[in-house]
């Protein structure tokens, strides 16, 4: 039983640890294609909706 | 007047030409008529498509650095979208449900899979703490990744009627989350899990001698003998690694998908999600059944650590007396005098 709980709470821990690792890499589409040739900003709430 | 004379035989000649030119016009036969067949040589779609793709796909001209925005149409899509619509849900559901009806029937025919000398109610340790636990994180994240992705599979259809759309919405978000993010720790779990139980699971003679005898496993009384792990669970073993691993990598392009060319491979590594998923589900359901329902003592060796003697002895002789040899118990097969300590 002990090592069934520690690992659900191990794989629950990892995941949110996953889970911050990978939006801090994630960016929003228009900060990710913004070069500066493209003239990409925030649309705020333009055309795509609340960023 | 003279003119108007005139004027009026003009218009009248012109109006006897234009009746005459709309007889000429419908007195002959429809097919004379026209100087061109709209549908013989009209251009059909798959001549078009086959004409203008350079690949497998029909590309623009674009400027942008992103080669992928030149794709216009993607015939192969087609395809793929009848698979995934079409037959992958009836390889799931026959594999699945088919499986789980298998089941149904063995427990019916053959029944719980009984002790014949019963639990002695000595114990043998046969899983430590760390291999249970890193069996019990990756089959945790199994269930969960295998609920998930089903639900991407089925719940449209099976789930929203029940539930409705907010509800299923609402669960399936969460659901897709935790479909990703588990993903990493079964990852993890897998290779640990290979790494710890490699050696035990290498096929030798002996399970060619499990395999000729059925396990066992049908007819009552008969245990061919068996190491630490049987032929039966060491192909248990292969499945989750080999399984595990294609669900890893195409996962990882999924999740990852800009590290793929173009949507064309995305298309090939979701049909092996998909697929293996359904197999890898339909597989771990007969190891859930083993291990829990069809075989009394089995659960103990996932749950306490510790099988009783008897079981060990019925279902893994080799290996009992192996573990007894290292306690420097008696073995059963050679009796001989334990010296006095």
């Amino acid at each position: 039983m002990k090592s069934f709980v520690a690992a659900v709470a191990f794989a629950v821990v990892a995941a949110f640890g996953v889970a911050m690792v990978l939006n801090s890499y994630q960016e929003a589409s228009w900060a990710a294609f913004t070069t500066s040739g493209a003239r990409v900003g925030d649309p705020g709430t333009n055309l795509t909706g609340p960023t | 007047m003279p003119g108007s004379f005139s004027t009026f035989k003009l218009a009248g000649f012109k109006a006897l030409l234009a009746a005459f030119a709309l007889l000429l016009v419908f007195a002959q036969p429809a097919a004379a008529q026209l100087s061109f067949k709209p549908t013989a040589e009209a251009v059909h779609e798959d001549k078009l498509l086959n004409a203008l793709k350079e690949g497998d796909k029909i590309t623009g001209r674009i400027s942008i650095p992103d080669k992928n925005a030149a794709n216009l149409i993607q015939p192969a899509g087609r395809d793929w979208r009848d698979f995934h619509r079409g037959k992958l849900p009836w390889i799931g559901g026959i594999a699945i449900l088919g499986m789980l009806a298998l089941l149904a029937v063995f427990l019916m025919v053959r029944g719980r899979i009984r002790l014949h000398k019963g639990f002695s109610g000595r114990t043998i340790l046969r899983f430590a703490g760390f291999e249970r636990f890193i069996h019990w994180l990756t089959a945790s994240c199994f269930i969960i990744l295998a609920l998930s992705g089903l639900n991407v599979s089925f719940g449209r259809t099976l789930i929203l009627p029940l539930f409705g759309a907010d509800a299923f919405a609402a669960m399936s978000h969460y659901a897709k989350l935790a479909h990703n993010y588990l993903a990493f720790p079964f990852m993890l779990g897998l290779v640990i899990m290979f790494l710890i139980w490699i050696k035990d699971n290498i096929p030798g003679k002996v399970d060619v001698e499990w395999i000729k005898q059925g396990g066992g496993i049908l007819a009552n009384g008969k245990h061919p003998p068996a190491r630490r792990f049987n032929a039966g669970q060491k192909g248990i073993f292969w499945i989750v690694i080999v399984g595990g691993a294609l669900m890893s990598v195409s996962g990882w392009f999924l999740i990852f998908p800009y590290l793929l060319g173009s949507v064309t491979e995305l298309q090939v590594w979701t049909i092996v999600h998909a697929v293996i998923a359904m197999l890898f589900i339909a597989a771990m359901l007969a190891h859930i059944y083993i291990g829990s329902v069809g075989m009394e003592g089995a659960f103990d060796a996932m749950g306490t650590g510790e099988v009783d003697v008897n079981w060990a002895k019925e279902h893994h002789s080799l290996w009992a007396e192996e573990q007894q040899k290292k306690a420097g118990a008696p073995s059963d097969r050679t009796p001989h005098a334990v010296p006095a300590e």
